[in-house]
């Protein structure tokens, strides 16, 4: 056995351990944020693009959205055949949209910052508030961006006080999955339902025919209050009126009252376990809401023929939320460097790119001229599922602020949707929980900032 | 009788060659102890400490004190993760924290999953341990698959486990459905999510705890067993008397070691639930994480960080000061 070592500490040392710590401190107080009040979105930049020479080298972070590393490879070729003298630094900076953010967040104030970054629904904002992208107006007239042709509702996702702050490329939506084969056991029509109320009538011909539970529903952060957007929008409800919650109106809790009973008194939904997509490839269920982005996957998994359609419509009408991630530029960088990265930009976005890129990965070709041209046909004629998805972007509206610009609002509406769907919690309950916390982190996080 | 005080009272070179020896063979050491010596060159002794233990310093400094002192620093802002300015709040982020309703839970989860991975690993490894200290036949098999899953990444285990527990497919469901039980709810249930993750961490980690004790039980005095057992002692109470008191500084040892990581554990939480659901597997751990990353609220995640730290000192101090006192050497 070792013996005990003594552990005595005298004046000398102790003044010796506060000097070395007094150093560090010294040392750490050199670094990190200035004081005082939160310095906001980046100003519109003044720079006059037309003097400028681009650089010649950009880094662009990515977490290759739909498996698409290399069809963006191929694209930063292209580009190469127009602009050889840019070199593009395509970097795996994470597996999803959080950890890109993570990392863009926590390089802010290094010069390791890229030029270019994606910028999700949910994260664009709070890059916006940080001042850690550029306005992108001036730098796009410049380029002569046809930013006409832009899916409206998608280019508009990105606008806050008049700017836009980013452009979209793998968007997505969520869309309705059924079981073919289900649906004909349960001598259904070969459709979505169109409403929830026809839903209603046709699930208990999904269980006692189909012999399967009706609707499978998906929890968990970044999904959950995302597709409850449409039975939320649906009863004429909303999670926020700009910065003001919303979720003690009578239409917030009807929504949330329909989703309890679905799954409590009616018993037609289930809450999936880890992941209500493979649990439905596995036939679990007869029918999903899912990301049009899982579209290619399900299709390929699943052994039994899929069919899609629109969100079921509620009291008032279609309702379905925009999702995916758009491109930002740094604020943090040089002209030279942000003209370059514009140039990228534009490039990528542009019509032959968008359908190049959605062919391949399943995102909605998020240009006018690109749904319509020849590659997306080409693909609808293989894939008419594909045909539900990019139609229903039309009836597709921007999400509330409540959700996706104020930090921590997805949380706090998992939790609150979590409660209702796996605690039969009383909706009012739970969703004035959330309402209070997303009011008081708006008031610390988001409010100064403006 | 020379005592360490004596030595301690001695010259700096006196002390320097008495304490390694330590307290138990004080009175061998005097004669060469008071050896006059020809002292050395302080500057010299300051550049040999400065070469051997410089680097080592240098990157506590750097990687260990500034975060922890930047870190504090920052517990004191209220401050958005990527903004460039921040606003002082003095002791605001400790008061929100306190204050907030959800905190109860998140110290609730953090004990029992502490209680749980920390007891339970040491009787499990300790277990293990006397199992795999036995003659037994393929023992050296035995113990690498113990002792195997620690070596592993905690993501690739939690990815792992994520489908052994599912309801529909895991392993699980169909070892209760074959004795005619339901598979419990383990992710839709947030004391089922929190039970699976400790029994993830129980896998991962018991073989540590296992392969410290086997150690340990190989170290044990044999003669002191056999006189037991002369004496009439049975295996029970031999183990009980004898080997439990002998294995005291290991327990010691592994009770702090095994509580620092058990608290601090992130990797088989982030790959199995997140937190979920409904936030029934968020310790502080996790929460640092998801308020520093996820909320981007950098000042209050530095808190909660800072509140951490603080438990984790106290509770090392206290189980240095009172626990060590009771271990038999």
């Amino acid at each position: 056995m070792t013996a005990t070592p003594t552990f005595t500490i005298n004046r000398r040392q102790i003044l010796k351990l506060a000097a070395v710590f007094g150093a560090t401190a010294t040392l750490a107080a050199c670094s990190g944020p200035s004081l005082g009040a939160g310095a906001g979105a980046a100003e519109a930049s003044a720079t006059d693009w037309t003097g400028i020479v681009p650089a010649k080298e950009i880094t662009w972070w990515s977490n290759h959205p739909g498996t698409s590393k290399l069809i963006e490879e191929e694209i930063i070729k292209r580009f190469n055949v127009e602009n050889p003298e840019i070199t593009v630094n395509l970097v795996t900076a994470g597996a999803n949209y959080d950890e890109i953010a993570q990392k863009f967040q926590a390089a802010s104030g290094t010069n390791s910052v890229p030029d270019l970054v994606l910028a999700s629904d949910v994260w664009w904002f709070r890059y916006m508030i940080n001042g850690q992208i550029l306005p992108l107006d001036d730098l796009a007239k410049h380029l002569e961006f046809d930013t006409a042709d832009f899916n409206t509702t998608l280019y508009d996702d990105y606008t806050f006080t008049g700017n836009h702050w980013a452009i979209p490329y793998a968007r997505s939506t969520p869309l309705f999955y059924y079981n073919k084969a289900v649906w004909a056991k349960a001598g259904l029509p070969d459709r979505a339902p169109k409403t929830w109320t026809e839903f209603d009538e046709w699930a208990p011909k999904i269980a006692v025919d189909g012999g399967v539970t009706p609707l499978g529903l998906g929890k968990g952060a970044s999904w959950a209050a995302w597709w409850f957007c449409n039975m939320l929008w649906g009863q004429g409800g909303a999670y926020s009126d700009e910065w003001t919650m919303t979720l003690d109106t009578p239409e917030a809790i009807a929504a949330a009252d329909y989703l309890q009973s679905l799954i409590y008194e009616r018993k037609v939904a289930t809450v999936a376990a880890v992941d209500q997509v493979a649990d439905f490839g596995a036939g679990l269920t007869g029918c999903i809401m899912g990301s049009t982005g899982s579209l290619t996957g399900i299709l390929k998994a699943a052994t039994f023929e899929v069919g899609t359609g629109f969100l079921p419509e509620g009291p008032e009408g279609q309702a379905c939320p925009t999702g995916g991630t758009g491109v930002a530029i740094a604020s943090d960088r040089t002209p030279e460097q942000q003209l370059a990265a514009g140039m990228f930009l534009k490039f990528l976005t542009n019509s032959e790119n968008t359908a190049y890129f959605s062919s391949n990965t399943g995102y909605m070709p998020v240009r006018t001229s690109a749904r319509d041209g020849e590659t997306m046909t080409k693909v609808y004629a293989e894939f008419p599922q594909f045909r539900t998805a990019v139609d229903q972007l039309e009836t597709t509206r921007s999400q509330d602020w409540g959700r996706v610009f104020v930090p921590n609002g997805d949380k706090e509406l998992t939790t609150a949707l979590e409660k209702i769907m796996l605690q039969q919690t009383d909706p009012a309950e739970a969703f004035a929980v959330a309402s209070v916390a997303i009011a008081t982190s708006f008031d610390e996080n988001v409010s100064a900032y403006l | 009788m020379t005592t360490i005080e004596d030595l301690q009272r001695g010259t700096d070179s006196a002390v320097a060659v008495a304490a390694p020896n330590g307290a138990g063979s004080a009175t061998t050491v005097p004669a060469r102890v008071f050896t006059p010596r020809k002292k050395k060159k302080p500057w010299k002794s300051w550049l040999l400490f400065l070469l051997f233990a410089g680097p080592n310093v240098a990157l506590l400094i750097v990687f260990t004190y500034k975060p922890l002192l930047q870190s504090l620093y920052y517990s004191t802002l209220q401050w958005n993760l990527g903004s460039a300015s921040a606003i002082p709040v003095g002791l605001g982020n400790y008061v929100t924290w306190f204050n907030d309703p959800g905190t109860v839970r998140v110290v609730t989860v953090t004990l029992i999953f502490t209680v749980a991975t920390v007891g339970g690993g040491m009787v499990i490894g300790l277990l293990f341990a006397v199992l795999l200290n036995r003659k037994l036949h393929g023992r050296g098999a035995a113990r690498t698959i113990v002792v195997a899953p620690y070596v592993l990444s905690g993501v690739a285990v939690g990815l792992l486990w994520l489908f052994v527990f599912d309801p529909n497919f895991g392993i699980t469901a169909a070892l209760l459905d074959a004795i005619g039980v339901a598979s419990p709810p383990w992710y839709n249930d947030p004391h089922w999510a929190l039970v699976m993750v400790i029994i993830v961490y129980l896998w991962k980690n018991v073989g540590y705890v296992a392969l410290i004790y086997l150690a340990a039980l190989q170290s044990v005095p044999r003669d002191l067993l056999e006189a037991a057992s002369l004496d009439g002692a049975s295996p029970v109470r031999a183990f009980r008397n004898i080997v439990l008191p002998l294995l005291g500084p290991t327990t010691f040892f592994l009770s702090i070691t095994t509580l620092l990581s058990s608290l601090q554990s992130f990797d088989i939480i982030q790959a199995m639930t997140k937190g979920g659901p409904l936030e029934g597997t968020t310790t502080m751990m996790y929460q640092i994480y998801q308020e520093g990353f996820q909320a981007g609220r950098a000042g209050y995640s530095s808190a909660v960080a800072t509140i951490l730290f603080a438990v984790l000192l106290v509770v090392t101090l206290i189980q240095m000061k009172y626990v060590e006192k009771r271990v038999h050497y």
